[in-house]
C-alpha cells in the first residue's frame, strides 16, 4: 500500500513546487482590483492548464495554477459508507474554520473533499517549502486520522453492544 | 466579460493551423500499428518513442487526441517497472516534455489507465528534466 502512496506524495509534491510560482497581478478587468485570478476565471491568459494527479479512482488531486494563484483540490478516500460520513464531517469541521488555517478554501470544488486556495501573498508571508509540505503532511494525516477515527467507532460501540446486551446474559 | 474571450478565443497559437479528426486518423492508426508491433517484439523505448511522434495537440480535434491518449498510454503500460528508468534515459529532452503531458492526461481518467504505472513514469522523467517539464506542461497551451 506504500509504495503506491510514495509516488503519489512526490508527484503531487513536484507539481506543486512547479505550480507554486506567484506573483502579485492586479486584476485586467477591474481598476484598482487584485483577485486571485483562478477564482476570478475572467482573462483566460492568466490561467495556466490544470492537471489531475491520481493514485486511483477514489484518491486524487486537482491542481490549478494561475498567475498569482493556486487552487488544490483533494479527493479524500473513502472505501464504505462510515469513512464517508468521517471524512465529509472531517472536512466540513476543518472548513467552517477555514480563516484558521489560512490557505483553506471555505468550500471544496465539485467533485473533492477538500480545496486550498494559495495565493502570492501566502507565498510571499510564508516559505514556499513549508507550505508544500503542509499540504503533504495534511494529505498523509487525513488517511491515518479517519482510519483512526474508524477504529474507535468500532471500538467503542462493540463496548456499548456488550454492555448493553450484558443485562440479558 | 464577453470582449475579453473574443481576444482570446482559444488563447492557443493561433499561427499553427489546427487539423480535424480526418487528416490525423491515418497517422494514428498507421502509429499504433507500428507501436503494436514494437511492444509485442519487446522494444519498448522504440515503442514509446513513436507513440510520441507528431501528437494531436492544441486546437486539433478532440476526438483525435483522445485516440492517440490510447495509443501512448498502451506504449507506456507495456514495459515492467525496471525497464522505466532505461527507456527515459534513450528520450531527448523534447520527448520527455511530451511524454510528461500525456502522463499528466491519463491521470486524468483514473478508471481507464492505471495510475500507478503513471506515477512510476512521472517519478522517473521528474528524475532527469528536474521541474522544468512540470512547468512546460503546465505553461504550454499545445495541450496533448
Amino acid at each position: 500500500m506504500s509504495n503506491t502512496l510514495r509516488p503519489y506524495l512526490t508527484a503531487v509534491r513536484a507539481t506543486l513546487t512547479a505550480a507554486m510560482c506567484l506573483e502579485n497581478f492586479s486584476s485586467q478587468v477591474v481598476e484598482r482590483h487584485n483577485k486571485p485570478e483562478i477564482e476570478a476565471q475572467t482573462t483566460k491568459e492568466s490561467l495556466l492548464t490544470p492537471v489531475v494527479i491520481s493514485r486511483n479512482e477514489n484518491e486524487k488531486v486537482l491542481i490549478e495554477p494561475s498567475i498569482n494563484s493556486l487552487r488544490i483540490s483533494i479527493k479524500i478516500k473513502q472505501a464504505d459508507d462510515l469513512e464517508r460520513v468521517l471524512a465529509h464531517m472531517f472536512t466540513r469541521f476543518l472548513m467552517m474554520r477555514a480563516e484558521n488555517f489560512v490557505i483553506l478554501r471555505r468550500k471544496a470544488i465539485q467533485g473533492y473533499d477538500i480545496s486550498f486556495l494559495i495565493t502570492n501573498f501566502h507565498t510571499e508571508a510564508m516559505f514556499k517549502h513549508k507550505l508544500v509540505d503542509f499540504i503533504i503532511q495534511f494529505m498523509e494525516e487525513v488517511d491515518k486520522e479517519i482510519s483512526e477515527m474508524k477504529l474507535s467507532i468500532n471500538a467503542r460501540a462493540r463496548i456499548v453492544a456488550e454492555s448493553y446486551l450484558s443485562q440479558f446474559s | 466579460m464577453a470582449d475579453f474571450d473574443d481576444d482570446y478565443e482559444d488563447f492557443v497559437d493561433t499561427s499553427i493551423p489546427a487539423r480535424s479528426e480526418y487528416e490525423l486518423n491515418a497517422g494514428i492508426q498507421d502509429r499504433s500499428n507500428q507501436v503494436r508491433g514494437f511492444v509485442s517484439s519487446g522494444r519498448f523505448a522504440e515503442a514509446v518513442a513513436k507513440a510520441l511522434e507528431d501528437p494531436p495537440a492544441g486546437r486539433d480535434a478532440q476526438g483525435a487526441k483522445d485516440k492517440n491518449l490510447q495509443v501512448v498510454m498502451e506504449a507506456l503500460a507495456a514495459p515492467r517497472g525496471t525497464d522505466i528508468p532505461v527507456i527515459v534515459k534513450q528520450l531527448a529532452p523534447y520527448q520527455l516534455d511530451t511524454l510528461m503531458k500525456f502522463v499528466y492526461r491519463g491521470m486524468a481518467y483514473p478508471e481507464a489507465f492505471n495510475p500507478s504505472v503513471l506515477l512510476t513514469w512521472h517519478e522517473k522523467v521528474t528524475e532527469v528534466t528536474g521541474l522544468g517539464s512540470i512547468v512546460r506542461v503546465l505553461t504550454d497551451r499545445q495541450t496533448v
